[in-house]
């Protein structure tokens, strides 16, 4: 028991904060804890999930994918016009899954082959792959989507569950045991805590990191897919800002910023925290402007408390 | 002479670990007074003491039989107390004479009196011969030259006392004798000088006398005239180390080649390196610093680009051009340098020993920690680690004990050609045996082993055969009974 408290200690930190958090929200406003309200938070979870497990990835190995939004953007239009024009439901996701993986792979060319920093090269790209994405439609949105494939991606299953949770839930299991079970996770991990030591030790670094960025590309395609058939048009302007909040969900869930540390159970609880505290602040009516503030708040004294947690540990350590 | 500093009745206790016990002796006004023990003696501690860096503890400092205590290492430099760190440490983007002066610049009005900052840190250079100015970029210096920056500020501050921690780990036998001949120098311009070292013979260089620690405690303090090093290396470890940097077994060299280098090129690095190692054979690379023998290992090992040459292993052909094609023909590199290159700093015994092998320790698609784990409690046992636990994390080991573990990592590939680079660098005497023990086994086993080396003693002790290179060029090669210091430095500086 003292172990698994060991282990999960953080992410069991993070659940702890967010049934704190649900419970003070429960007592000022008891509609809060209904369940169709409670489903609403994990249904409003699913896009930033899927971009924070898929950013998560990146982040472990030292990196930062700043594309996200705009990569969502381009498979939101580029879908939504060969659905438009007709493509089968299946094949437009397996197009977009792909479209994702290409496109994150060609960050991760960037970075692992021409070496440059992963904040330039995806800053660069951030702002290539959103002008692709005006060019593919010249500016307009793509609208009447097929209901086919919106019922694909978002209707109900399972009772009232939407498949889009489904789907981020499934998202989140295949990242949780790449990262933990795999030769792959090792890797990253291992890249993020010591590139140059990964490096001698036989590793193909750079085939893993372009790996990661195309996977992390994967998972935005299916975030771009599931807003696409939520929304049911397609703008060419969705998704701005969103490798912020994506970020903010990693890091709140504990995966540090310079690499090696981080887990998928922490992001995914870290996205369901942040969305629980906006859709909190709304249910019991403070001003949005507070919401900005708050949720800034939160980024900061989770990571602070990382940072606190690992000076615990060091002196722990030096008392050995 | 008068009593300097007398560290009085000195304990510091960290929770659940007492690192100073108890400690009691003096140092003379004047002298070079050395501080010997193991890793984990507690030198470091009693320094970290003296210069304010740790302002808890049990006991007095008194200096010149005043009692003082340091609230932080900036309240020490100000009374007099200097440090030379085992790592140099200085802002490279500024210039020599900003780094000198750092924090303490003369000021005219709010701005900063550069002419006379200046002046007066190039006259502490030239006090100390050096050949470059205040106004130099420190990116253009070497290491040695870095440290007398280093030594320049404990003058700007007009340090009494200053101590040197391992100054020398890092330099060419050049500029080690330079800096011995500048501590003589500080030494007869009255300031008193701590020096701590792994290397005996520097000790009995510059040294008048020598204080030895074991464990927290103080053990003696001796006169450098009247001792041998055996004596001395015996009250540091507390036993016998006739067994150090020396073969036990028999030698076990075959006749059967494992690697064969013929003319390897890296242009503007090294060339024309041709060599052989057989099966069994410890092979090793002597040389000053500057040599390129870690640039002609990494290159074999396919860590950097070669522009010429052949690399057969057993007597086949290969194209090496990452280290993983390099562990797919069975050879290891056991790093220079364990924190940056030897192991992943977040990642456990058990992890770090697992990371090279992964393959081996996959079950289709998933990862068989349980696998990792036993191998590494199969290490922990062959390699005496401590603490001996799969979960710790490398990171948090002793030097000596985190460089087991790497070892352990390529001894997981099971590879027939082990190079290591600077394997005993900056660990304990105890360590250093042990690692000299496996290197034996390994040669016993059938391996071949290539060790780079700037320590004599483990050169000269442990090698079927040395081959000596100066500024990219083999310059020599020597069989065992051939070796000795001399001539090993004779092909080295002028080969």
């Amino acid at each position: 028991m003292k172990n698994i408290w060991k282990r999960f200690s953080r992410e069991l930190g993070i659940i702890i904060a967010l049934i704190l958090l649900m419970a003070i929200f429960g007592i000022i406003e008891p509609l809060y804890l209904t369940p169709t309200n409670l489903m609403d938070i994990v249904d409003q979870t699913v896009i930033n999930g899927l971009l924070a497990v898929g950013i998560t990835l990146v982040i472990i190995t030292g990196g930062i994918d700043l594309t996200v939004g705009s990569t969502m953007a381009i498979v939101i239009v580029a879908i939504g016009k060969l659905l438009v024009s007709g493509l089968h439901p299946w094949a437009a996701v397996l197009l977009g899954i792909l479209f994702g993986f290409v496109l994150g792979a060609l960050n991760g060319f960037l970075i692992a082959k021409m070496h440059l920093q992963p904040f330039i090269a995806t800053m660069g790209m951030m702002s290539v792959y959103r002008g692709i994405a005006y060019l593919v439609t010249g500016g307009w949105p793509v609208l009447n989507i097929p209901q086919s494939f919106r019922t694909m991606m978002d209707g109900d299953i399972l009772g009232s569950v939407p498949s889009s949770v489904i789907i981020l839930l499934i998202v989140s299991a295949v990242g949780y045991v790449l990262l933990k079970h795999t030769k792959f996770g090792t890797y990253l991990y291992s890249m993020g805590s010591n590139e140059e030591a990964t490096r001698l030790s036989g590793v193909n670094v750079d085939y893993n990191k372009i790996m990661a960025y195309g996977l992390c590309g994967v998972a935005t395609a299916l975030a771009g897919m599931v807003m696409l058939a939520k929304l049911g048009t397609g703008e060419p302007a969705a998704g701005q800002g969103y490798e912020l909040n994506a970020i903010a969900a990693a890091a709140v869930g504990g995966t540090s910023l310079s690499g090696g540390k981080g887990s998928i159970f922490g992001t995914f609880f870290g996205a369901i925290l942040l969305q629980a505290l906006k859709i909190g602040l709304v249910v019991c009516g403070v001003d949005t402007f507070w919401q900005y503030i708050a949720t800034g708040v939160i980024i900061i004294a989770a990571v602070y408390l990382d940072i606190i947690q690992g000076q615990i540990k060091n002196w722990k350590l030096k008392r050995q | 002479m008068t009593t300097m500093i007398h560290f009085s009745k000195i304990t510091k206790r960290f929770p659940g670990n007492t690192a100073l016990d108890n400690v009691d002796f003096e140092i003379k006004k004047g002298e070079v007074h050395a501080l010997l023990g193991e890793n984990g003696a507690g030198k470091s501690t009693l320094l970290n003491i003296l210069h304010g860096i740790y302002s808890q503890y049990e006991g007095d400092i008194e200096i010149e039989d005043a009692k003082v205590s340091f609230k932080n290492a900036n309240d020490a430099i100000e009374f007099g107390i200097a440090k030379v760190h085992q790592e140099v440490n200085l802002v490279t983007d500024l210039t020599v004479g900003q780094n000198i002066a750092l924090g303490y610049e003369p000021k005219k009005g709010l701005l900063v009196d550069y002419g006379a900052m200046y002046k007066k840190t190039d006259a502490i250079l030239e006090r100390l011969g050096c050949r470059f100015k205040s106004s130099d970029r420190i990116n253009s210096l070497s290491v040695g030259e870095m440290q007398m920056i280093l030594i320049a500020k404990a003058l700007f501050h007009n340090a009494r006392i200053i101590s040197f921690d391992e100054p020398t780990s890092a330099l060419a036998d050049k500029e080690v004798d330079r800096l011995l001949e500048i501590i003589k120098e500080l030494q007869a311009q009255g300031i008193t000088i701590l020096y701590i070292t792994h290397r005996l013979d520097e000790v009995f260089r510059i040294a008048d006398r020598a204080s030895i620690l074991r464990d927290g405690k103080y053990i003696c303090t001796v006169d450098i005239k009247d001792i041998t090093k055996e004596q001395l290396i015996r009250n540091m470890v507390g036993r016998d180390v006739s067994a150090f940097a020396v073969r036990n077994k028999p030698l076990c060299a075959t006749k059967e080649v494992a690697l064969e280098v013929t003319n390897l090129e890296s242009k503007g690095v090294f060339h024309n390196i041709s060599f052989k190692v057989h099966k069994g054979e410890i092979l090793s690379f002597a040389g000053l610093v500057g040599a390129k023998r870690t640039d002609v290992v990494r290159a074999i090992f396919g860590a950097d680009p070669i522009t010429g040459g052949q690399i057969k292993v057993k007597g086949k052909e290969v194209v090496i051009k990452s280290p993983k094609e390099a562990l797919s023909y069975g050879i290891a590199l056991i790093p220079e340098n364990r924190k940056t290159q030897g192991f992943v700093k977040d990642f456990s015994n058990a992890q770090n020993m697992a990371l090279a092998s992964m393959d081996k320790f996959t079950s289709g698609a998933f990862v068989n920690t349980g696998k990792i784990k036993d191998n590494c409690e199969y290490y922990i046992e062959q390699m005496r680690l401590h603490p001996a636990d799969p979960e710790y994390l490398t990171n948090s080991l002793s030097g000596g004990n985190a460089q087991k573990v790497i070892i352990a990592k390529w001894m997981t590939t099971n590879p027939d050609i082990i190079i290591f680079d600077e394997p005993t660098k900056g660990i304990d005497v105890g360590a250093k045996a042990e690692i000299y023990r496996l290197m034996e086994e390994m040669a016993a086993d059938g391996k071949a082993i290539i060790m780079v080396s700037s320590e004599m003693p483990e050169v000269i002790g442990m090698s079927d055969r040395v081959i000596i290179m100066r500024e990219g060029r083999m310059t020599g090669e020597l069989s065992r009974s051939e070796l000795n210091e001399e001539s090993i430095l004779q092909f080295a500086m002028e080969g």
